[in-house]
């Protein structure tokens, strides 16, 4: 009977990404749990206010931020085909000129990057090249929390993600009330601090159903009004992400998250801003050129950021999603036909309010002089400069909240980038201060304060 | 024979409040006292030791500096061990003060081999041999070993004025003196400054363990034989007397944090922060002054005797009339299910274990934050948590009881007695299917709350 119930046995696809995966870095063949070889390793968290002055309105701005985690080789992601050295650097996994879908004379990307290549050309789509975060250790632990925490390389350790930050300093507006469901989750750190974030996870457990769901239900009703209320929320929140009424059936967890993103920031009154985080990019072998490991996890991704699309729907055009990674691979293929831990790699950007059909940066070079580090792809734009750019022009933040709380002591050195975005927001927001570390019980307790901050109501 | 139901309620408070959760007939061997059960379990001769021939300091260093691997076989094997020890003790009050103190002192084996290869050892070596002791030998260990200075990045920390420091500009790292203050010990408004963090992070500063590439190289010292291992680099430290929270430390080199710990550790502020988190993390979300002043005079009484302090918390009354308002973390649930069940995942199946801890962001050695795991317990009973609470009643119920032969009303009576209610045991006969009914078992709230 348990074989009915447990998730359906891996495809052979699934087996072969896994297989290629397996010859990776040791952390990537931990990560490669059945849920993790789907290339999700974290559900949806958005945030559950909408910002006040856009409330109501179905045309405020919605930013998905993609967090690829492992480290995805930005060189072969957009290839630039017209350097002198791509092909000898690249050997047995250079992906030709032809094969690409070409951008201009210079770069192309990924075949597998169909849906992502439509949105290029139809101008909704971009890529910002030789980006990466100011830490450049090569660590994944180290270089993840970076992305997330937005902090300058030298202050590294925080326990606060700069997209709370940024929703702790936003004027709060209201909450959400159709996901209704309010909670501080484990979120990815990104999204981690003081400010309330509604969490909804595509799992791949079955849901338990009715009959027995009811005898659930009525349990908690009878027995306990906490227990009850809560679980309704979640429910009701996982029903507006996955919609029955659409079938979501057989395909990956990775592009149900996509569709449930699209559900739940394209709803009028939904939340606006939400985080998505995908593992399986950490190539040490094996990695493929046009095809191969590499190329079917584009493929899976490029098809989920097309469910995004449409799960959106006509809220595409007031939309960005920005994809990022903690850093790049090496230039030079290694001696598995895969890459190991660089630093400058791709940011992808996507949706109808995107500058598209432009590979923004400035491009450094893969001759051997040019290498950062005699191995890797120096990077020209910190992304920080990425996000602060979508921040500024797209959700309308101002320089000084983005240089403050948000991405501290960036000014200098990674400016807010411009032209990202179509029609750049005419007023900007400049908000409160946001703390760097949230205020520990201990503290809270210690002042007299009630302790457990109180939820939102819904 | 039933237990009265003030009984059974005090049996249901000994196994979810304090405990691991009863297996079949629990209540009914300690319902005559549980608190007494509770206080012999804390006097029972090596409660908290596993046992068994598990890995050394030694060999958990070395194996942690060999490759992912290695280090990843150390880290299954200690939760393999840890999951028996903790499905094997009657009640599991020590093991759930062994889980507390692992968490105060939270490290993720996501950070590096270091972590992955010797946190078992550490939990082993210095949680379980003083979680009925002293919290400074606990805090002296926790600051001396590979895995916490490799963790809070103090492996390559450096004091600006050391000869290394002199020679190749490194400065140092304030990671480990931050947390060491805010979350080890006497915590945040706990009477420091900034300017104490830094001093803190400088008085730290050589207290480092050796790489493989050293030991692999002979580098700065390293060998095959402390590969691993904590090691202190004395030109690596600042040199000269510092004053911390008002106090001078004359002592120098690796004595310095030792002396410093040794008054942190009894620190008045360190005594409160450590009675707050207590109550919150085993009663209530909102300690009242009265509980905390009662664990923070036997911690000052006791210098720090973390028994004494364990006893204490057993005594608050509120340890015995205050209402189930937390829920018990996803870890406390699927233990607590494997000692129901008397079953836990397959060896080669260690899937079935963590997938539903990382589905709740619940997996052990895994806390993203050097907080650790929330005693929040909105954190916890979440909306999206609540139903991913249930789906995974259904999950285990499958996974791990698919051939589950026996009566579940039967076993529900043994697991909670006369704490079963009237609307649970309904639910448990109208189920269906065995498999329905665990679900519901392990979703009631006499099986969730706590």
């Amino acid at each position: 009977m348990s074989d009915d119930h447990c998730d359906c046995p891996p495809s052979a696809a699934d087996l072969r990404l896994q297989r290629a995966a397996m010859e990776g870095c040791g952390e990537s063949r931990l990560l490669m749990s059945r849920r993790a070889m789907l290339g999700i390793t974290a559900g949806l968290f958005s945030w559950a206010y909408m910002p006040r002055f856009a409330e109501g309105a179905t045309d405020d701005p919605r930013l998905l931020v993609v967090v690829l985690r492992g480290g995805m080789d930005g060189v072969n992601v957009c290839v630039p085909f017209g350097d002198t050295h791509y092909a000898s650097m690249r050997g047995g996994i250079a992906i030709p000129a032809s094969s690409t879908i070409k951008l201009d004379t210079f770069f192309g990307l990924h075949p597998a990057l169909v849906n992502f290549g439509n949105m290029y050309m139809a101008n909704e789509a971009a890529v910002v090249h030789a980006t990466c975060v100011p830490l450049r250790t090569r660590s994944h632990f180290d270089c993840q929390d970076n992305l997330e925490n937005g902090m300058p390389p030298a202050l590294v350790a925080n326990p606060t993600g700069w997209l709370n930050r940024l929703l702790t300093a936003l004027p709060a507006g209201a909450p959400v009330k159709k996901a209704g469901a309010i909670e501080i989750g484990e979120a990815p750190l990104i999204l981690r601090g003081p400010a309330p974030v509604l969490g909804w996870s595509s799992t791949w457990f079955d849901k338990v159903e009715d009959p027995l769901l009811y005898l659930i239900e009525t349990l908690y009703r009878d027995r306990d009004q906490e227990m009850y209320d809560t679980l309704e929320r979640g429910l009701k929140a996982d029903q507006i992400a996955s919609r029955t009424d659409q079938d979501d059936g057989g395909i990956s967890d990775l592009r149900k998250a996509f569709r449930g993103a699209g559900r739940l920031i394209a709803a009028n009154d939904g939340p606006r801003i939400a985080v998505l985080s995908v593992g399986g990019w950490d190539t040490h072998a094996d990695q493929g050129a046009a095809q191969g490991y590499l190329g079917s996890v584009l493929a899976e991704l490029d098809l989920a950021i097309a469910d995004f699309k449409t799960a959106v729907g006509p809220s595409w055009q007031n939309t960005v999603m920005v994809a990022t990674t903690e850093f790049g691979r090496t230039v030079r293929v290694n001696g598995d036909g895969g890459t190991d831990h660089g630093v400058g790699t791709v940011a992808l950007l996507a949706g109808g309010a995107v500058n598209g059909g432009k590979v923004f940066g400035d491009w450094p070079g893969l001759g051997p002089g040019q290498l950062y580090e005699q191995s890797d792809l120096k990077p020209t734009t910190d992304v920080r400069s990425v996000f602060k750019g979508i921040l500024h022009d797209h959700i309308g933040v101002a320089t000084t909240l983005l240089n403050g709380s948000i991405f501290p002591d960036s000014r200098s050195t990674a400016p807010a980038m411009s032209g990202l975005v179509k029609a750049p927001a005419g007023k900007h927001e400049t908000g409160a201060t946001a703390p760097l570390r949230a205020e520990p019980p201990i503290a809270r307790y210690r002042k007299g304060l009630k302790v457990t901050l109180d939820q939102a109501a819904t | 024979m039933s237990l009265t139901a003030t009984a059974a309620q005090n049996a249901l408070i000994a196994f979810n409040r304090f405990g691991l959760g009863a297996k079949p007939g629990g209540p009914a061997s300690i319902g005559s006292d549980p608190k007494a059960a509770l206080k012999a379990e804390v006097e029972t001769a090596g409660i908290a030791d596993i046992g068994g021939s598990l890995p050394s300091y030694a060999k958990a260093c070395f194996e942690s500096q060999q490759g992912f691997d290695r280090a990843e076989a150390m880290r299954q094997l200690e939760l393999n061990a840890r999951v028996d020890k903790q499905m094997s003790v009657d009640i599991g009050f020590v093991e759930r003060l062994v889980i507390f103190w692992s968490n105060h002192f939270s490290m993720t084996v996501n950070k590096d081999d270091a972590v992955r290869g010797t946190i078992g050892q550490w939990e082993r070596d210095v949680i379980r041999k003083n979680v009925l002791g002293k919290f400074g030998n606990m805090l002296r260990g926790t600051i001396q070993h590979p895995a916490m200075l490799c963790y809070l990045d103090n492996a390559d920390s450096v004091g600006p004025h050391s000869p290394q420091g002199q020679s190749s500009g490194d400065g140092f790292n304030e990671n480990l003196g931050r947390e060491l203050m805010e979350l080890h010990t006497v915590g945040s408004g706990g009477g420091y400054t900034e300017t104490d963090v830094t001093v803190m992070a400088n008085i730290l500063t050589g207290y480092s363990y050796v790489r493989g590439w050293e030991a692999d190289g002979g580098y700065n010292g390293g060998t095959n034989q402390n590969r691993g291992k904590f090691l202190f680099r004395p030109t690596w430290h600042e040199p000269g007397a510092k004053t911390l929270m008002g106090k001078s430390y004359s002592s120098d080199g690796a004595q310095q944090t030792l002396d410093v710990l040794n008054d942190l550790a009894v620190h008045p502020a360190t005594a409160e922060h450590i009675a707050f988190k207590l109550v919150r993390h085993f009663i209530t979300d909102e300690p009242t002054p009265a509980m905390v002043k009662k664990l923070r005079n036997k911690f000052i009484a006791t210098g720090g005797n973390l028994r004494a302090v364990a006893l204490a918390l057993l005594e608050l009354p509120e340890a015995w009339s205050a209402p189930f308002t937390k829920i018990r973390t996803p870890y406390e649930i699927t233990i607590a299910q494997y000692r129901a069940l008397g079953k836990r995942y397959p060896d080669d199946s260690t899937w079935t274990f963590s997938e539903p801890l990382n589905a709740l962001y619940n997996m052990q050695w895994e806390s993203p934050s050097p907080e650790g795991y929330s005693d929040d317990t909105p954190r916890w009973l979440s909306p999206d948590a609540m139903r991913i609470r249930v789906d995974i009643a259904q999950f285990s119920s499958w996974e791990f009881a698919d051939d589950y032969k026996k009566d579940v009303v039967k076993l529900a009576k043994s697991l909670f007695d006369s704490a079963l209610s009237k609307n649970t045991n309904e639910r448990l006969a109208n189920a269906g299917s065995n498999n329905n009914a665990l679900t519901i078992l392990f979703s009631c709230p006499e099986f969730q709350r706590r």
